[in-house]
């Protein structure tokens, strides 16, 4: 069963078509990512999934609920674990005050002691929230969001300013949670986040949905054109080769192909035939934010393009 | 609080589903728990709340201007002017200033966002800050009083029914105006200034610190303002009771509260946002009277 279904939403401010015939579902348990540059979207649209905003268009459903229907706002809310962009934590009450207070919003909450130990802070327990550092504040907003144990944890750009420690430390207790079976939505910006979290990435530029599949698959990275690098050992160039390379800027020589396995087969049977090294041997097939790049540059160019006819 | 009920467009029928009886109601008297938890542990906002009435009221009264009497008010001691005068004072910083600067730190740190997203319903979060805000109001009242009585001999009302409908008309209205007040205020760094510049001058001009001429034309002018009409109404109880000829009941300054409370209602309902001012990209700056509630140019992360 899908934990959230979108179909054809839309959200305009004004002349700004913040979001545009967007549709995507997530399955139960899965970690789905938004991925896309600021002002992409992103939040307008899981605003709109915690119905923290309305919609113009569009249908919208979450664990079975409306998002926008006021009548069941309460019972969504309560299986619902929200983790904002900015920091938001009480500055004077202790870290496990603040807990304890969210706590009882939620029928079922998770127990306090098992949260603070989920996001590193049973040391902390104590302090007050002032006290802490901000990777520490950050983590005890993240323990807020799984208080009461949600069946669907929205985070908005979770590890932005998260130093890499930190990252790993968020990327295990996404892990954790939905080891548990809740389902994930997060918007990142990170491509690393997006490739060692989420099982399906969404891509979203200009408030539209421009690509969407697994991380691994997006755009073609698993089919498309892939590159092969390597140095010859002095006394070998590029002339010898049985296949045509070029010199890189560095000094490695590159081949581009959509043919990678013909060509490891070419390039690899004659060195061993000649018995020359293929120094540093790679392939390398187009990471993520190769993909990211090219699929938001290609829509920040159309979009250049519209806007100068229109002009 | 049933102003917001209605700005959040449900129906009747289902906030009556919504509520869940004793549970919500025990919810209302945790979240005040909590309420007080943060006001005690914030020095700084105890100190210049409660604290602060006190201090001043002594400190006024321990110098010479203590022992003098008000000729036009039939010669009545000034500490029977004083202890009244700061217990609307205490009412009034709890309720407006307070509470206007902490709802527009709240809304700024994303405080309010956060409890929107929660299942924590409106009303309970409202109905909390609102009895939080009492509870300081009744307690610096109690300590004004007492220190009015045993300390300076000062005769409380003999009939309290008066007093108790301007306390509480005021508490509403003050309360209405710091909820107004806090959706014009745009971050939190202007919230404490602003707050406190108008609210002094405005004490000031009404007369916290010496009872003003009624007739004068500093008199005409406060008279605007709800808090001349929080001090006067406030007083008069105890006047009458030292023996002034006034009457305890101030029905013009209960009708004058009544109307601002009014206005800090209609104020709240049209510019109540959830979401942080200076992160919402879509927020029409400027317009007093932003429209609300539309679905086409306005963001709701205002309902």
């Amino acid at each position: 069963m899908a934990a959230v279904s979108v179909e054809h939403l839309s959200k305009r401010y004004g002349e700004i078509d913040a979001v545009k015939d967007v549709t995507f579902v997530v399955e139960q348990g899965e970690v789905f990512a938004l991925l896309g540059p600021n002002g992409a979207g992103k939040t307008t649209t899981i605003e709109i999934l915690e119905g923290f905003r309305s919609r113009d268009r569009g249908r919208v459903d979450v664990l079975g609920y409306d998002p926008a229907d006021r009548s069941t706002s309460r019972q969504l809310r309560e299986r619902l674990g929200v983790v904002l962009q900015e920091l938001a934590v009480e500055p004077f009450l202790s870290v496990r005050q603040a807990l304890t207070r969210n706590a009882g919003y939620y029928p079922r909450p998770r127990p306090v002691d098992e949260v603070l130990e989920l996001v590193g802070l049973d040391t902390k327990a104590n302090a007050r929230v002032k006290a802490l550092s901000g990777g520490q504040q950050r983590r005890l907003d993240l323990g807020l969001g799984i208080i009461g144990n949600p069946e669907l944890l929205v985070l908005d750009e979770p590890t932005t300013g998260f130093d890499p420690t930190a990252r790993r430390g968020a990327w295990d207790l996404v892990r954790a949670m939905t080891g548990g079976g809740t389902t994930v939505i997060l918007t990142t910006h990170y491509m690393d986040d997006a490739e060692a979290l989420a099982d399906r990435v969404a891509v979203i530029s200009a408030g539209r949905i421009i690509a969407q599949g697994p991380p691994g698959s997006l755009g073609g990275r698993d089919v498309g054109e892939a590159t092969i690098w390597f140095r010859l050992p002095p006394g070998t160039g590029v002339g010898d080769l049985p296949v045509p390379a070029t010199v890189s800027g560095n000094g490695a020589l590159e081949i581009r192909t959509d043919h990678e396995i013909e060509v490891l087969a070419r390039l690899t049977s004659w060195a061993l035939r000649d018995k020359v090294d293929l120094i540093g041997l790679t392939v390398e097939r187009s990471t993520l934010e190769d993909v990211y790049l090219r699929l938001t540059g290609a829509e920040a160019q159309a979009a250049a393009v519209t806007e100068g006819l229109e002009r | 609080m049933s102003a917001t009920r209605a700005a959040t467009g449900e129906s009747a029928g289902a906030r009556f589903k919504a509520f869940r009886g004793a549970d919500d109601l025990r919810l209302v008297g945790r979240q005040v728990y909590y309420e007080q938890l943060g006001f005690w542990l914030n020095p700084i906002g105890a100190v210049f709340t409660v604290v602060f009435s006190v201090v001043f009221l002594l400190l006024l009264l321990s110098s010479t201007a203590g022992s003098s009497r008000i000729p036009y008010l039939a010669h009545v001691r000034v500490v029977v002017y004083y202890v009244p005068s700061f217990a609307a004072y205490g009412i009034m910083s709890a309720c407006f200033n307070m509470l206007t600067i902490s709802l527009v730190v709240r809304r700024e740190m994303g405080l309010l966002k956060r409890t929107r997203l929660s299942p924590l319903p409106t009303w309970v979060m409202l109905a909390a800050i609102f009895v939080n805000s009492l509870i300081i109001s009744l307690l610096q009242v109690v300590i004004l009083f007492l220190i009015g009585k045993f300390g300076y001999h000062v005769a409380l009302p003999h009939n309290f029914v008066p007093l108790v409908v301007a306390l509480v008309v005021g508490v509403c209205c003050f309360t209405a105006l710091g909820i107004a007040v806090s959706t014009l205020i745009p971050n939190q760094e202007a919230a404490g200034p602003v707050v406190s510049i108008v609210f002094f001058i405005l004490l000031f001009l009404s007369g916290l610190y010496y009872p003003i001429k009624s007739g004068s034309g500093l008199a005409q002018f406060a008279a605007f303002f709800p808090v001349r009409h929080m001090i006067t109404s406030t007083v008069a109880p105890f006047l009458a009771s030292a023996g002034v000829p006034v009457s305890p009941w101030s029905w013009n300054d209960i009708l004058v509260m009544a109307i601002w409370a009014v206005a800090g209602i209609v104020v709240s309902l049209r510019r109540w946002t959830w979401a942080p001012r200076r992160s919402d990209p879509y927020r029409r700056a400027g317009s007093f009277f932003a429209k609300r509630g539309g679905r086409v140019a306005t963001p709701d992360a205002t309902r």
